[in-house]
């Protein structure tokens, strides 16, 4: 009965936007065009409130077990912490999709109403909102429907949740990633509704500075958290796999990089903004482009819902004309967007259109990447693996080079070209010095890597120099942005830990028997196995071994085990880590061999701490933007 | 394998260290290689690089993606086994590769390799920046 | 030139939405017969009585089953390779990574439709073959190996991957 009401909440919600749509687009009343707009806005306010009611219910109808609910009896179970029955709702499809959908509305709701009434672009802004969530709760309830009953009594009892997925950090790296991808819909709609309003005295730039830079702060907690938690569980000591369902989040993100950079520039000057629009709009299609890749089923991941390819081809074609909409918009506009002005080379717009041009390329990489396999596939059938070999050489060196612009163009001038002497000045030291690090570290690790090196290069020169700017800055009294600051000595530091972690980390195996004790290296001095226990667990048995190392002098004491959940019989691996300050120890438990010794992968990860740092210092430096004083 | 776990939700002791034995008898692997303390133990560092590195390129046939050195599968395990034995026999990399192509597909191999329609995969994204350059210098007005 | 870039902006996502439609309509058959013929490895193993296998049994059109008796969904396919070799399908048993006497039982107890089985072991075959777990399925025909099924045989993977493959080579005959 209750969900029978959610469900009518969520169809009453269709109904309402469908009248908005119907209203503005067929029918001109004879009243005045402010009394049109406070009309829909009511319709859409209230349609969003609806669906705002419809998704608590389905949250009380999961705490409270009603497992005549397909979903909620297919994906959790009356044992489960209230916290992880409300999780579950996400952990597949039809539930996912009801919260991406939520979030669209959420955003889309505060957004408009956050606009002046009297904006011109509050009615094709609103008109496209309604538009974009219409066609996505049309898709929830046609194809995937969360609602669905098992009929006539409903389960007795829901079936446990994959013990894998009942993790603090699993559990809201997707809500985060989906407030990211959807907060992007600001943009497009907003971009989408400016070119066809056709002003383009009107400044659109500041509207959506700060709601941007919001979605991009989720995005990036998205996915490092998303990185950290497969860094942690899955036994590998990986934190980046270059799975498709981690690319279609990847691409995204680096488009948004892009807009926020050009949509710095174009606020400030009358430049860059035909970039900035095609990047505002770009962000939001790659993110629809995610949505499709990850739930029709055309990708074989570990990450991807399976599917059918009904739903497969209604996310393409909806998701394909609202892409094909707004490009359209675009690209009849093109003409009338030209700057007045030319790009002088060297000039800081010219800095930030390679930096914008190098992003692109880096994201075609990715999709191509992505999509390469599936047409080859279909072309002849023969399958192709594309993993980290392809991204490492492609992809990897466009965002260095597209890193390096943008440090450049921090000093540059605007419309004027930079003299080779101001670059030098700012540019010597830091290169200098980087130089310098890179020749001893070379001489510590004794290791070659060309793209390693060019990525600790890049990741220091990107440090050094900002540091350089600051100080400088402080000592002349000029003005120091802190929050770009921060956040490109955040970028500086993931590409100099990334690259330091694939030069130092190694791998060892090992197989030792109960008691027994090796030295594995200088560096790893004593691996002693003093003991291997069978115990039980609330749900679960468990294998536990107990190991003493001595790691650089240092006594560390790990618990790697195996796990065997009661519900499903799932064996899962938890790897026992000690993270320090440089480096972590990685151990897993493998398997027995018949003379009861055990096998043991043991890792040790250089400057894994530092990677997740790096991404807090990047989310920091965002924040800090956002709440900058205005010069005044 | 399930099945060896039926005696497992008994409570009696004598079934608990049964339970306990079987639980770990579900770990064990008959095995062919040597007992040695140091799986995997090359004549020199470099092989050792090679040997991880070449791992982390072959992809697990059984898994829906990653690669052997990520998988804890059986046949990933037996993969590990043969590269290892290949590179001390003084296999060079790309024979280890063809080796492992010839017997589970050339999809094994996460290095897609330079030929016919893979010229795209390595050479579009370059084509691509030259024609956004070309467009950009072209029009000038952003 | 600015003409171009509009259209370019247009068609773009347009190829790319045709593309997906296609990729997500692809014949599934399509996928499955893209197997590269091969010739079966060379081996010196002995069968399951203790008799050393010839290369010439493995002639003719033959499936090869590869089994174990500790795998368990071999014994979900197990009824259905039976109905095949009683409708005169020839199948040739690969014991994977198993021990003789487990082996033996196991066919005792559930009964034996393979004319005889190869005892791999060390899966030493299975490997050259690239076997990756049992239960699997390859189809042989003269000697080389033309289809090949992951996973439990069932009446559909039958019908729909190694029935054409066989239907082509009988005709060619």
């Amino acid at each position: 009965m209750i969900g029978e009401i959610s469900h009518l909440l969520s169809l009453s919600a269709v109904l309402l936007l469908s009248l908005v749509l119907i209203f503005n687009l067929f029918f001109s009343f004879n009243q005045s065009h402010s009394n049109q707009l406070i009309l829909s806005m009511r319709l859409f306010n209230q349609a969003c409130w609806l669906v705002f009611i419809s998704f608590g219910i389905y949250i009380y109808l999961a705490i409270s077990d009603d497992f005549s609910i397909a979903y909620i009896a297919n994906h959790s179970n009356s044992q489960l912490p209230i916290f992880y029955k409300v999780t579950s709702i996400w952990s597949a499809h039809e539930g996912s999709m009801f919260l991406w959908i939520v979030f669209l509305i959420a955003w889309s709701f505060l957004f408009i109403n956050a606009l002046d009434k009297n904006h011109p672009l509050k009615k094709p802004t609103l008109l496209m909102l309604s538009l974009i969530i219409l066609g996505f709760l049309l898709f929830l309830l046609i194809t995937s429907n969360p609602f669905e009953r098992i009929l006539p009594f409903g389960a007795i009892e829901g079936a446990d949740i994959n013990p894998v997925l009942q993790d603090p950090a699993l559990a809201i790296h997707p809500p985060m990633l989906y407030l990211g991808y959807v907060g992007f819909v600001i943009s497009f709609s907003f971009i989408t509704a400016y070119l066809f309003h056709g002003d383009f005295k009107l400044d659109w730039e500041q509207d959506i500075k700060n709601w941007s830079l919001v979605a991009w702060i989720f995005l990036t907690i998205g996915i490092a958290l998303g990185s950290w938690w497969a860094y942690y569980e899955l036994g590998w000591g990986g934190y980046w796999f270059w799975d498709p369902v981690e690319n279609v989040a990847l691409m995204p993100w680096l488009a948004a990089t892009a807009f926020m950079h050009s949509l710095f520039a174009s606020s400030k000057s009358d430049v860059l903004k035909t970039w900035t629009m095609f990047l505002g709009i770009l962000i939001f299609a790659l993110s629809l482009f995610g949505a499709f890749i990850v739930r029709s089923g055309i990708i074989d991941s570990v990450h991807s819902f399976a599917n059918d390819p009904e739903r497969g081809l209604y996310l393409l074609s909806f998701s394909g004309s609202i892409t094909l909409l707004a490009l359209s918009v675009f690209a009849y506009r093109l003409p009338s967007l030209k700057s007045s002005k030319l790009v002088v080379s060297g000039s800081k717009e010219s800095f930030l259109s390679m930096n914008n041009i190098l992003m692109i390329t880096s994201i075609f990489s990715i999709f191509l990447g992505v999509t390469y396999p599936l047409i080859i596939e279909s072309i002849n059938g023969d399958k192709v693996s594309i993993g980290p070999p392809y991204y490492n050489t492609i992809f990897a060196p466009l965002i260095l080079i597209a890193a390096v612009f943008i440090m450049i163009s921090v000093d540059a001038l605007w419309q004027r070209s930079m003299s080779l002497r101001s670059l030098f000045i700012t540019m010597a030291i830091p290169t200098f010095l980087s130089f310098v690090s890179i020749y001893l570290i070379w001489a510590f690790a004794s290791v070659f890597s060309l793209l390693a090196y060019i990525g600790i290069f890049s990741g220091l020169l990107i440090i050094f120099s900002y540091i350089n700017r600051i100080i400088n800055n402080f000592f002349n009294k000029k003005y120091i942005n802190k929050g770009s600051a921060v956040a490109h000595l955040g970028l500086g530091l993931l590409f100099f830990a990334v690259s330091m972690n694939s030069i130092f980390s190694y791998e060892k195996n090992l197989n030792l028997a109960p008691g027994q004790s090796i030295s594995v290296n200088e560096s790893v001095q004593e691996f002693y196995f003093k003991d291997i226990r069978v115990f039980s667990a609330s749900n679960h048995d468990v294998i536990s071994a107990e190991v003493s190392l001595l790691h650089d002098g240092k006594e560390i004491s790990l618990n790697p085990q195996k796990r065997k959940y009661a519900t499903r019989g799932q064996i899962t691996s938890e790897s026992a880590i000690h993270a320090s300050f440089l480096k972590d120890t990685y151990l897993t438990i493998g398997d027995q061999l018949e003379n009861s010794s055990w096998t043991f992968s043991l890792k040790i990860n250089y400057f894994i701490k530092w990677i997740w740092f790096s991404a807090a210092l990047m989310v920091l430096g965002i924040f800090l933007t956002i709440f900058k004083k205005k010069a005044s | 394998m399930g099945d060896y776990f039926y005696a497992l939700n008994s409570t009696s002791n004598s079934k608990k260290i049964m339970k306990k034995q079987l639980f770990m008898a579900f770990f064990l692997v008959l095995s062919s290689a040597a007992f040695t303390q140091i799986v995997y133990e090359f004549e020199n560092s470099a092989q050792e690089k090679r040997f991880y590195l070449l791992i982390s390129e072959i992809r697990c046939p059984k898994c829906t993606s990653g690669s052997i050195a990520s998988s804890d599968a059986p046949i990933s395990r037996d993969l590990k086994n043969k590269v290892y034995e290949l590179i001390l026999d003084g296999s060079t990399d790309k024979e280890i590769k063809q080796y492992v192509s010839e017997r589970f597909g050339a999809f094994s191999d996460y290095r897609p390799s330079l030929s016919g329609s893979n010229y795209i995969l390595w050479f579009g994204p370059f084509i691509f920046l030259a024609l956004i350059l070309a467009i950009f210098f072209i029009r000038r007005r952003v | 030139m600015n003409q171009s870039l509009r259209i370019l902006i247009i068609l773009l996502p347009i190829f790319i939405l045709v593309f997906f439609t296609k990729i997500l309509l692809v014949d599934e058959d399509l996928k499955l017969s893209s197997f590269e013929a091969k010739n079966f490895p060379a081996f010196e193993l002995d069968d399951l009585n203790g008799r050393s296998v010839q290369s010439e049994s493995l002639n003719g059109i033959k499936l090869l089953n590869v089994w174990a008796s500790w795998c368990i969904t071999c014994l979900v396919e197990h009824p259905f390779l039976t109905k095949l070799s009683k409708n005169n399908v020839e199948i040739i048993g690969l014991n994977y990574k198993d021990s003789k006497s487990k082996a033996n039982s196991w066919l005792e107890k559930h009964g034996n439709p393979y004319l005889f089985s190869i005892y791999d072991p060390r899966g030493d075959l299975a490997f050259d073959l690239g076997v990756t777990g049992a239960p699997e399925t390859y189809l042989l025909i003269d000697s080389k190996v033309v289809g090949h099924i992951q996973g439990e045989m069932n009446q559909q993977k039958w019908e729909t991957i190694f029935m054409p493959l066989i239907q082509q080579a009988t005709q060619k005959k």
